[in-house]
C-alpha cells in the first residue's frame, strides 16, 4: 500500500518535452510542410541530430515523413500530423497548468 | 494551434525572402525598363516583368533551394498573402492609372516641364510597387528601394533627366545591394545535401 498523498500534476509527454524535438514541432506547427534543409537552417541543429529527432517523431506518428528525389538530390519533406498537432496542444495546456501552479 | 500567425511564423516567412534573389529580379526589372526607355523601346520595358516571372521558379530551384531548402506556408499565411496581393494589384493599377492620367493631362494641368515631377513618374510608380512588395514579403529592404526610387525620381525630374535615365540611376544601387545580399546568402549558406555530415 502506498503512502502517496495523491496530488497529481497534468502528465507531460516525454517525447515532446525534449528541447530539440519541442523546437522542431513548434517550427513545423507554423508551416504546412518543409524539407530537411529548411528545417536544418531554421533549427540550427546538426544534420545527425535533426535526422535522429525527426525519425523519433516520425516513429511516434507525430510527423509525416515523405522521401522523394528532386532531380538527383534526395529530398525529405516533413509535415506535422493531426496526432502531432493534438499532442502539441495537449502539451501546451498541461505545461500552462503546471506553470500556473508555481508560486511567484 | 491558433490560426493567428505568431512571431515565429513571421520570422520563418521573412527568412524565406531574405536571400536576395527577389532583390536581383527587381533591380534587373527596373534596369531593363530604364534602358528600354532610354533607347525609346518602351514596349521592351513593359514586357520585362513578363519575361522575369517564368524565370523565378527555375532560378529559385537552381540557386536558392539547394542552400535554403523549401517550405510551404500555412493556409492562414496563404490567405493573408492573397489578400495582400489583391491590395498590391489594386494599388498598383490605381497608381499606374494615376500616373498615365497625369502624363496625358500634363498640358491641361499647365505643369511647367522645368519644375514638374512628370519625368519622375515611372520611378514613383515603381516606388509604389516596391513599397507594396515590402508589405507582401515582409522585407524592409524593399522600403529602402522605394525611397531610392522616389529620391531618384525627384532629383532626376528636377534636374531635367529623362525617365529612362532616372530609372537606370536608381537601378544601379539597387542591383549592387541585391548582389551583395545574394553573395552574403551564398557565403553563409553553402549547398546542403541530406544525409550524414
Amino acid at each position: 500500500m502506498s503512502d502517496s498523498i495523491g496530488i497529481e500534476l497534468p502528465p507531460i509527454d516525454d517525447l515532446l518535452h525534449e528541447p530539440a524535438r519541442l523546437r522542431l514541432l513548434v517550427l513545423l506547427s507554423v508551416v504546412k510542410r518543409t524539407d530537411f534543409t529548411y528545417l536544418l537552417k531554421l533549427s540550427g541543429m546538426s544534420k545527425g541530430n535533426l535526422s535522429v529527432q525527426m525519425n523519433k517523431l516520425g516513429d511516434a506518428n507525430m510527423v509525416k515523413i515523405d522521401k522523394s528525389f528532386q532531380g538527383n538530390r534526395p529530398r525529405t519533406m516533413y509535415e506535422l500530423t493531426a496526432q502531432g498537432r493534438k499532442a502539441l496542444r495537449e502539451y501546451k495546456k498541461n505545461m500552462k497548468a503546471i506553470l500556473a501552479a508555481l508560486p511567484d | 494551434m491558433s490560426e493567428k500567425m505568431g512571431a515565429i511564423e513571421s520570422r520563418v516567412y521573412r527568412a524565406y525572402w531574405n536571400d536576395g534573389l527577389l532583390d536581383v529580379f527587381a533591380a534587373v526589372g527596373v534596369l531593363a525598363i530604364g534602358i528600354s526607355w532610354t533607347f525609346d523601346v518602351v514596349v521592351a520595358g513593359a514586357v520585362t516583368p513578363a519575361l522575369l516571372v517564368p524565370l523565378w521558379g527555375p532560378f529559385r530551384q537552381r540557386f536558392i533551394e539547394p542552400r535554403l531548402g523549401t517550405v510551404e506556408f500555412s493556409d492562414a499565411r496563404e490567405r493573408t498573402n492573397r489578400e495582400r496581393l489583391r491590395l498590391v494589384i489594386l494599388l498598383g493599377v490605381g497608381a499606374f492609372a494615376l500616373g498615365v492620367s497625369l502624363y496625358f493631362l500634363r498640358d491641361r494641368l499647365a505643369l511647367d516641364p522645368d519644375v514638374s515631377l512628370i519625368a519622375g513618374l515611372p520611378a514613383f510608380l515603381l516606388a509604389v510597387l516596391a513599397a507594396l512588395t515590402a508589405l507582401l514579403v515582409s522585407t524592409g529592404r524593399f522600403l529602402a528601394y522605394a525611397a531610392l526610387l522616389i529620391l531618384a525620381g525627384a532629383i532626376g525630374a528636377t534636374s531635367g533627366w529623362e525617365p529612362g535615365l532616372i530609372l537606370v540611376s536608381a537601378a544601379f544601387p539597387m542591383l549592387l545591394v541585391a548582389i551583395a545580399v545574394l553573395l552574403r546568402f551564398f557565403r553563409n549558406n553553402p549547398v546542403t545535401t541530406e544525409g550524414p555530415e
